[in-house]
């Protein structure tokens, strides 16, 4: 029975990519949302198989095809696969919800049903990397998965920005699938199967390691390799950007914790290396975050750092698992699943929300934005919601996983090895400076974009987006409670101890807090309101003008970081005279140095651009020339056995 | 949950309640006398806050609801703050009650909607307070945790109150890793309370307001709550100040003398670390709030030798 759930699960999702491609030349809403209407029914299954096997804890496995001996293809679901599976439904059903709405107010007429059509293929191909029994068909789906989302990231292909930013997603997705491609290789070169089966200890399973980490951390958007974020999400629709932030990089993630776990035996080394790119990309990634003023490259960099948070978690895992402390190791390792969990959950409603305020005001960027709690009152909650959640405010969930993560850093103490104590506690600094930061950018972004007054004419018009687009955020919202709130009593659901404060305990008692004082206030304090204007220092009404800008709130913090935050000045000038006496005209350009780009990305593109000038010498086009090298290469191989015989 | 259990959550609630606003008075007493000044009763915060609970409540006409929860959500997260910090009586804690990562996330959580509040009325105070304050909270956070870290470290358990019976086991004076760890703990204090060098409780001028800028928009029983529920976050600081390096008299068992007696002594420790706090900050001037980083990372210092030394010892 579990079997055909899955099967038929799958076939829906083919059926959501067929139908808008078939119908692809007409304009019909009934096509989309019969596509999206697949893609609700196929995750809502989906779950549903995934919370089996997450609850019985049996093992599903399934071979389609064999056509060699060597190579099968097949599926394999254990509690792990599952666990993402569960992501990836929750997900998919809420932004297919919200995009059945959403769609019918984008541009491009048909081209909408192909958005559909491609959603899906995008869903079905994470989906099955997450089943993938081996590394081969784990690598086609990865290769599949990349394609489709870069199909879906170009959707709005016009706009300069989009095409540029497709560009650059689509370089460093191919880079992300030769590093796992080249990875998979040299565990072939080791074990000689394409099994996720153990590969022992030896030279080539370090840099199969070293080339699937580098792999999994493009795609995660791991410090260095994270520039294509924040230019792919803002030029791409709001709900694939959801689903790129809350699903795509945790596929990364699933890819890296499943290596580690059945295929590689980690050394100490390896941990430390995770545990650094984890610590950077979370403090670099919210540092940049304050900095952003696009909402939506802002989220952006906040996956950088949550991705960070979760790759902290798994690099502790490796940690504890050589210092053979398997307590440990497996409260990091649930944290880093739990963080995976979380993430997705108030990220998508994050991005789904900012979709909903962009779509509302025409503008992403946030000092345009202002007083949308009035006119946008359930998006504003709903935003809110997500914000509690990514500062890790307790009780909701961003604070239930954060906590695991802490817990495991605080009992480092138990480690033997002094100089490592002391590395793994100015981790923990950092990690703690990460997640105060977070709480002062959603700080600023909720204040910017939903209080105070409107800032501009569009805001100021904004209206309440419609029913659907509420409701699938409002899923999301509640499991970012229920997951916060149920935290400790979900863990013992599943059958695992972990321990961590009862968050339910702590809910009911500031409700318990809560209502007392109100009740207190409400029978003694006296109950007399007015409403009236805001103090102004006696200037007669309140400006737009007058409020602290999203510039302004990070003002302090740009300063304190001012050694992050390169700036550029450009300044430059024409004279009439020769002297340099009399200033014709001129331009001063003060801008935020591109760090990465400037000393990593382009010195890697020129290079690689020289090289491939020298080469494209050979290439002539003329068939002579081609013959010449065939009948050079074919001499020179007959000369080389000739030798070796 | 035992009896035990909820009576201590109404006796340290109560408890709490009852001498906050003591502490805010003592403080102000001493820097008025270091003025030169006699100074307001040390009752005077009783009498504001009954005051300000008669006074109508007047909202902003562009503040949304996050200005009207902010006060109960406030008071309700440092309450349930201060139920981790046991003033006078220790139970067996229940369902992680106590854990001081939790602490410092119910603390982030009040900072979170004030700082919210603060731009709700779209007042260029309101927004330069609750930017300055969430940048001050950012960069004392790793002291902060580092400290904690360094408290979990001397007592291998992550949870206050067990922290706090093998101190009272221990006995007065602590060892003298706890007094370094205290002094860090002071500082952490001072900046999370808004006093000087940090920010000066006192005034409303732009230049120094912080915490102020947050609360200047909120007004009658709203304010009270605001101002209440920033004397319960001192003294709560205060007691962990306390029951960690002088523990002596703190009650583990639930009779009424142990309690009479520990709650008489903790008054008495209150009122004398209150005293510092004054004279320490009228012997200070406020700081340029960009030179305040230097002074975070002198604490940050502090504290991560104090984990050296630990770790190596």
């Amino acid at each position: 029975m579990i079997v055909e759930l899955f099967i038929l699960s799958i076939l829906v999702f083919v059926l959501g990519i067929l139908v808008p491609l078939v119908t692809a030349a007409r304009d019909q809403r009934v096509f989309r949302t019969a596509a999206l209407g697949c893609t609700i029914i196929g995750s809502v299954m989906l779950g549903v198989f995934s919370l089996i096997i997450l609850l019985t804890g049996q093992v599903f496995s399934w071979t389609v095809f064999q056509p060699f001996a060597a190579f099968s293809l097949s599926f394999s679901v254990d509690r792990l696969a599952a666990f993402f599976l569960l992501l990836i439904a929750a997900v998919s059903g809420c932004v297919a919800l919200y995009a059945t709405e959403y769609i019918e107010h984008l541009d491009g007429g048909s081209r909408r049903n192909l958005l559909c059509g491609c959603t899906n293929l995008f869903i079905l191909s994470m989906l099955l990397v997450v089943v993938s029994a081996n590394t081969v068909s784990f690598l086609f789906f990865w290769e599949l998965m990349a394609g489709s989302s870069f199909l879906l990231v170009m959707y709005e292909y016009t706009g300069p920005d989009t095409k540029k930013a497709g560009i650059f997603y689509f370089v460093m997705t191919q880079f992300s699938t030769l590093f796992v491609m080249l990875g998979i290789v040299l565990l072939y070169g080791q074990t000689g199967s394409f099994s996720l089966a153990p590969a022992g200890i030896s030279f080539l399973s370090t840099a199969a390691f070293l080339a699937l980490l580098t792999g999994f951390s493009i795609k995660a958007g791991i410090i260095p390799f994270h520039k294509w974020l924040p230019y792919a999400h803002p030029a791409s629709p709001s709900p694939i950007s959801a689903l790129m932030s809350a699903v795509m990089l945790k596929i990364a993630v699933y890819g890296l914790i499943r290596f580690l776990l059945d295929v590689f035996s980690p050394e100490l080394w390896w941990g430390i290396v995770i545990l650094f790119l984890g610590t950077a990309s979370a403090v670099l990634g919210i540092i940049y975050a304050l900095k952003e003023y696009d909402i939506k490259a802002m989220l952006a960099y906040s996956s950088i750092e949550n991705v960070g948070i979760i790759f902290t978690g798994i690099g502790l895992y490796v940690i504890f698992t050589s210092y053979h402390m398997p307590g440990l190791a497996s409260i990091s390792l649930l944290g880093a699943l739990f963080h995976s969990l979380n993430h997705a959950m108030f990220k998508s409603l994050l991005f789904l929300t900012a979709g909903s305020v962009v779509h509302a005001t025409h503008t992403r960027d946030i000092e345009q934005m202002g007083g949308l709690v009035h006119r946008m009152p359930y998006t504003s909650a709903l935003f809110f919601t997500g914000a509690l959640a990514i500062a890790a405010l307790p009780p909701l969930n961003g604070f239930a996983s954060e906590i695991l993560i802490f817990i495991s850093f605080f009992s480092s103490v138990a480690v033997a090895d002094p100089l490592f104590k002391v590395l793994l506690f100015i981790c923990l600094a950092l990690f703690a400076l990460t997640s105060a930061l977070s709480a002062a950018c959603f700080v600023k972004a909720f204040g910017s974009v939903f209080l105070a007054l409107p800032r501009s004419k569009e805001s100021g018009e904004a209206r309440e987006v419609p029913f659907r687009m509420l409701l699938g955020p409002a899923i999301l919202a509640a499991a970012c409670i229920i997951l916060g709130v149920f935290a400790a009593q979900i863990f013992v659901l599943v059958g695992l101890s972990v321990p961590m404060p009862d968050m339910f305990l702590v809910g009911l008692l500031l409700l318990a807090m809560a209502v007392l004082a109100y009740a207190f206030l409400f029978f003694t304090a006296s109950r007399d309101v007015r409403v009236a204007g805001t103090w102004g220092c006696g200037t007669p009404s309140q400006q737009p003008a007058m409020e602290y800008s999203g510039h302004g709130f990070s003002e302090p913090i740009d300063i304190i970081f001012s050694t992050v935050y390169r700036t550029k000045m450009k300044n430059e000038r024409k004279f009439f005279d020769r002297k340099n006496c009399i200033f014709a005209e001129g331009t001063a350009d003060i801008s935020l140095m591109k760090i990465f780009e400037e000393y990593l990305y382009l010195p890697i593109a020129r290079v690689s651009y020289q090289t491939a000038t020298v080469v494209s010498r050979f290439q002539s086009g003329c068939l002579d020339t081609y013959l010449l090298y065939v009948f050079c290469t074919v001499i020179a191989i007959i000369i080389y056995l000739g030798w070796l015989a | 949950m035992s009896l035990s259990f909820i009576l201590y959550l109404i006796i340290n609630t109560c408890a709490v309640l009852a001498i906050a606003p003591l502490f805010v008075s003592i403080i102000k007493k001493v820097k008025a006398w270091t003025q030169g000044r006699r100074g307001p009763s040390v009752f005077q915060t009783y009498f504001n806050l009954a005051k300000l609970l008669k006074k109508e409540v007047i909202y902003s006409s562009h503040s949304s609801w996050i200005m009207r929860v902010t006060p109960l959500v406030n008071i309700a997260a440092i309450l349930v703050a201060a139920l981790f910090v046991p003033l006078v009586f220790v139970p067996e804690p229940v369902g992680g009650i106590g854990n001081i990562i939790l602490l410092l996330y119910l603390l982030a959580l009040a900072k979170f909607f004030m700082a919210l509040a603060g731009l709700d009325a779209g007042s260029s105070f309101g927004g330069m307070g609750s930017s300055r304050e969430m940048s001050i909270s950012a960069i004392i956070e790793p002291t902060t945790i580092i400290v904690f870290a360094a408290l979990v470290f001397v007592f291998r358990t992550l949870n206050v109150f067990e922290m706090f019976i093998a101190s009272a086991a221990t006995g007065t004076p602590a060892t003298p890793t706890l007094i370094l760890l205290a002094i860090s703990l002071f500082i952490i204090l001072i900046v999370e309370t808004s006093r000087i060098p940090v920010d000066n409780p006192e005034t409303h001028l732009e230049l120094t307001m912080i915490h102020e800028g947050m609360v200047l928009e909120q007004s009658g029983s709203n304010l009270a709550l605001m101002e209440l529920s920033s004397a319960v976050k001192l003294t709560l600081l205060m007691a962990l100040i306390i029951n960690l390096i002088v523990p002596f008299g703190l009650a583990t068992t639930l009779t009424l003398g142990t309690i009479v007696v520990a709650a008489v002594l903790f008054a008495l420790k209150g009122t004398i670390l209150a005293g510092i706090i004054g004279l320490f900050e009228s012997s200070m001037s406020k700081m340029r709030f960009f030179r305040l980083p230097s002074l975070f990372a002198m604490a940050f210092f502090f504290s991560t030798l104090i984990i050296i030394i630990e770790v190596f010892a």
